[in-house]
């Protein structure tokens, strides 16, 4: 131990090249990054139970062998209202399609609000309600309106974060389909 | 420093460390496992808040989910899992202890150790160095000047 600064400048050299392999591993991997994707795309999706603003309940089972298409949203959302065009558009689009599902979930809202708002009163596809915000909850959401594409076997196949176009609504239902654009 | 009181220093710093990391032992009730977790986990659609600290409707609904999983059975790992699976890492408020939550953990500690062998390299290098004792001439020399500055 006759030089010991050398061994000090080793522990600095080793601490600070640990630093950089770990830093360069993890280039692109911030673990906030995440709160922008859906962790459930490839996944099974989940079992839900929702219903319907006249009371019907909607299951997993009853979707499937269906592309699914499931929007969360609410009343007092701005980009929900934003995407309501678009929705609209690509509901009229594939309505008559019997391989097709297209789900609203109304995320932190009450159903008296739904009832009560205009908008909603012309919308063609199902509407329902998410008691206990569980299915909102099941499918990790952080917020609305974001948009799940689910094939006919159930497994996620994409996930919209935030309003979609007519175009990203279409890319989804591809995607649940099993079709790449 | 003597080596006995090196012993019980080291004693010291590492009995208080495993004291403070220890989980705290007892059967935890499921209010307080329930509490403990909601604490854990950050609130998915707000800012900085932990699931406990909010009041949103997923904060309520995320609380809710968490007692159902404990009254089912679940361990405290499932249900932080659970979480992970459908939001990512990011709704732990704490790092976990992989990728780059290794550095958050991990750097301290490697802090602390390379500063303390750093301190150990010193503290032998300057306990090797020579004590400066005085040479027969140096006592010479010093009795001559008492003897000179007394006369």
């Amino acid at each position: 131990m006759r030089q010991p600064t050398r061994w000090i400048a080793l522990a600095v050299a080793v601490v600070v090249a640990l630093v950089g392999v770990v830093l360069a591993t993890q280039v692109g991997g911030d673990p906030r990054a995440d709160a922008t994707k859906s962790q459930l795309v490839g996944e099974l999706a989940p079992d839900f139970r929702v219903t319907t603003l006249d009371g019907q309940a909607i299951t997993t089972a009853d979707l499937a062998g269906k592309a699914v298409i499931v929007n969360f949203w609410n009343t007092w959302c701005v980009p929900c209202q934003e995407e309501l065009p678009a929705l609209r558009s690509f509901a009229d689009a594939h309505a008559d399609e019997p391989d097709f599902a297209f789900l609203g979930i109304v995320r932190d809202d009450t159903k008296t609000a739904v009832q009560a708002y205009e908008p909603a009163k012309t919308i063609d596809w199902t509407v329902v309600t998410d008691p206990g915000a569980k299915a909102a909850l099941a499918f990790g959401t952080r917020g609305q309106p974001e948009t799940f594409a689910i094939t006919p076997d159930g497994f996620v196949a994409g996930a919209q974060i935030g309003p979609s176009t007519r175009a990203d609504l279409e890319t989804l239902l591809d995607a649940a389909r099993g079709r790449l654009r | 420093m003597k080596a006995w009181a090196w012993v019980v220093l080291a004693l010291v710093v590492v009995g208080a460390i495993t004291w403070a990391a220890w989980p705290n032992g007892g059967e935890r009730s499921a209010r307080e496992r329930a509490r403990d977790l909601a604490a854990e986990l950050r609130c998915p659609d707000c800012e900085g808040l932990s699931v406990l600290d909010s009041s949103t409707t997923t904060a309520r609904a995320i609380r809710r989910d968490i007692r159902d999983q404990i009254a089912a059975g679940a361990s405290d790992e499932e249900i932080r899992q659970s979480y992970v699976d459908r939001y990512g890492e990011s709704i732990l408020l704490n790092p976990e202890g992989e990728g780059l939550g290794v550095l958050v953990w991990g750097l301290p500690v490697l802090v602390v150790v390379v500063g303390a062998g750093g301190l150990a390299l010193a503290l032998r290098r300057w306990r090797a160095q020579p004590a400066m004792r005085a040479t027969a001439s140096d006592e010479a020399l010093v009795a001559r000047e008492r003897g000179a500055s007394t006369t």
